[in-house]
């Protein structure tokens, strides 16, 4: 019958054809994207950008009725969790109590120091406006760009714990890859032993560590942060809690709250300085060594050597 | 006359084209950011099988090929390749339209049952072949089976709500020509 309907108007072949460019067309953009993938990731993000803004007013009261129905539901288990809350409440007062004083003894260490924290860590927030609509992908989109001057690699946290790191800026978008996701990899350090790990996401909410040294000195509990290893993360960023899984595998319970991504911070990291000075205090090289003439002659034998 | 039936065809593409839009819309929704340890159905590509088994005409390939890239794109998997299996997909049971509409509903889900399953596979064996990270098996295998189980169900859903059916033996168009 289909014959029948290709012969009978002529648009059979040429739509035969056009399929057959588009066969084509589609196996040529897999193959560039697999020869040359960071072109078409940028090509990806600017499509991003210009697509899911559009979405935008029609995202937020689906959103929020969504979040309404969530809050609703919520409130049947209130009770239980008030007094979950309290209970909760007695203990953290006496940690607020022992944390008061660790914080003043804090202070007066660092006084007595003179320790400065970095001052360069600000950051940008964000509202998170799609996820990655995959449940292969653990990613978010947030509503800040290059334009506010985000850059590739940065970590994005909510108020408590490390979330992720931005991975794709478009004009106005940046999409988040979480640490949940497959390919996600930090470097991590486990307190109070020091031990160097990596964080791999696996796609379960509380993903494995990895190649810790001496899974020994590791015990269910300890705190896991960031160790700025490879310059890929600022150092001592909470990530969250050591966890034995029920695989016997070391997890992390993350102490970000990835239930209620709204709002996401992402942290200004600086690049780590490089040093790239083959040491000159161990080879001088051959200079007059002494008062020095004029400053002139010295700047210009420095830029000959 | 003609611009009636030109008409017709034009408005169910239209809304062929709305229901994909507004699937892939609600997938973007940030409903939550735990990873599921089951995968939800694949509702956009069986609402297209579904369309392609009963209507052929009301699913045209660009439009599908369109849809399909944006959400290679949107949807961080690699451009292109899933579009292509998908509409080679398409294109295999459009060729076979009337045949599938001459069977039982049984022999209908089972061959697009294999349709699926068939690109799946091949999805996971062209990125093993490229050596491009892949996702876990296991959601893979379930969204997989969650998409065979969805199919009827929504083969009853654009029945009810948009008319998609298979045309009845003899039907024919505002022009006389059978369906």
């Amino acid at each position: 019958m289909a014959k029948n309907r290709d012969n009978e108007d002529f648009i059979g072949p040429i739509r035969r054809l056009l399929v057959g460019v588009c066969i084509l067309l589609l196996s040529g953009i897999f193959l560039v994207w697999r020869i040359d993938s960071p072109r078409v990731e940028r090509f990806r993000a600017a499509v991003v950008d210009r697509v899911v803004p559009s979405f935008d007013w029609a995202m937020a009261p689906v959103t929020g009725v969504a979040n309404l129905v969530t809050d609703f539901r919520s409130y049947n288990q209130l009770a239980a969790q008030n007094n979950d809350l309290r209970r909760e409440l007695q203990q953290m007062k006496a940690w607020k109590e022992a944390a008061l004083q660790l914080e003043q003894e804090n202070a007066r260490l660092l006084d007595l120091n003179n320790v400065r924290l970095d001052p360069q860590l600000t950051y940008v927030t964000g509202v998170v406006i799609t996820d990655s609509g995959s449940p292969f992908r653990q990613s978010v989109l947030l509503n800040v760009g290059a334009r506010d001057g985000i850059i590739d690699g940065w970590p994005a946290m909510d108020g408590i714990g490390l979330v992720g790191r931005i991975s794709g800026v478009g004009q106005s978008t940046s999409r988040v890859i979480l640490l949940t996701d497959t390919s996600s990899r930090i470097p991590v350090t486990i307190q109070p032993s020091g031990q160097k790990a990596i964080l791999a996401g696996d796609n379960t909410l509380n993903p494995p560590v990895d190649f810790i040294e001496n899974p020994d000195l590791v015990r269910p509990g300890d705190r896991v942060v960031t160790s700025g290893d490879g310059g890929v993360f600022p150092a001592d960023l909470l990530v969250g809690q050591v966890a034995l899984g029920t695989d016997r595998r070391l997890r992390t319970r993350l102490s970000a709250d990835y239930g209620r991504l709204e709002f996401l911070r992402v942290l200004r990291a600086r690049p780590h300085e490089v040093i790239n000075d083959p040491g000159g205090l161990l080879a001088p090289s051959p200079q007059f060594i002494g008062p020095l003439p004029k400053t002139a002659e010295v700047s210009s034998d420095q830029s000959d050597g | 006359m003609v611009e009636g039936v030109n008409a017709h065809i034009w408005s169910g593409r239209a809304v062929f084209f709305a229901v994909l839009c507004v699937t892939i819309f609600v997938q973007l929704v940030p409903f939550g950011h735990e990873p599921t340890i089951w995968a939800a159905p694949d509702v956009m590509l069986a609402i297209t099988l579904a369309w392609v088994a009963r209507r052929p005409d009301l699913a045209p390939f660009y439009i599908i090929v369109g849809l399909f890239l944006l959400t290679d794109l949107l949807f961080q998997r690699p451009p292109g390749l899933w579009a292509l299996l998908v509409l080679l997909l398409t294109e295999f049971l459009r060729t076979r339209a009337s045949a599938i509409r001459n069977m039982p509903l049984m022999l209908e889900w089972g061959t697009v049952a294999v349709g699926i399953v068939s690109i799946i596979v091949a999805n996971r064996i062209i990125l093993a072949i490229v050596m491009s990270p892949q996702a876990p098996l296991g959601l893979t295998l379930i969204q997989m089976l969650t998409t065979i189980a969805i199919y009827p169900v929504v083969l009853a859903v654009v029945h009810f709500a948009f008319g998609i059916s298979r045309p009845a033996p003899g039907a024919v168009d505002r022009l006389g020509r059978k369906l």
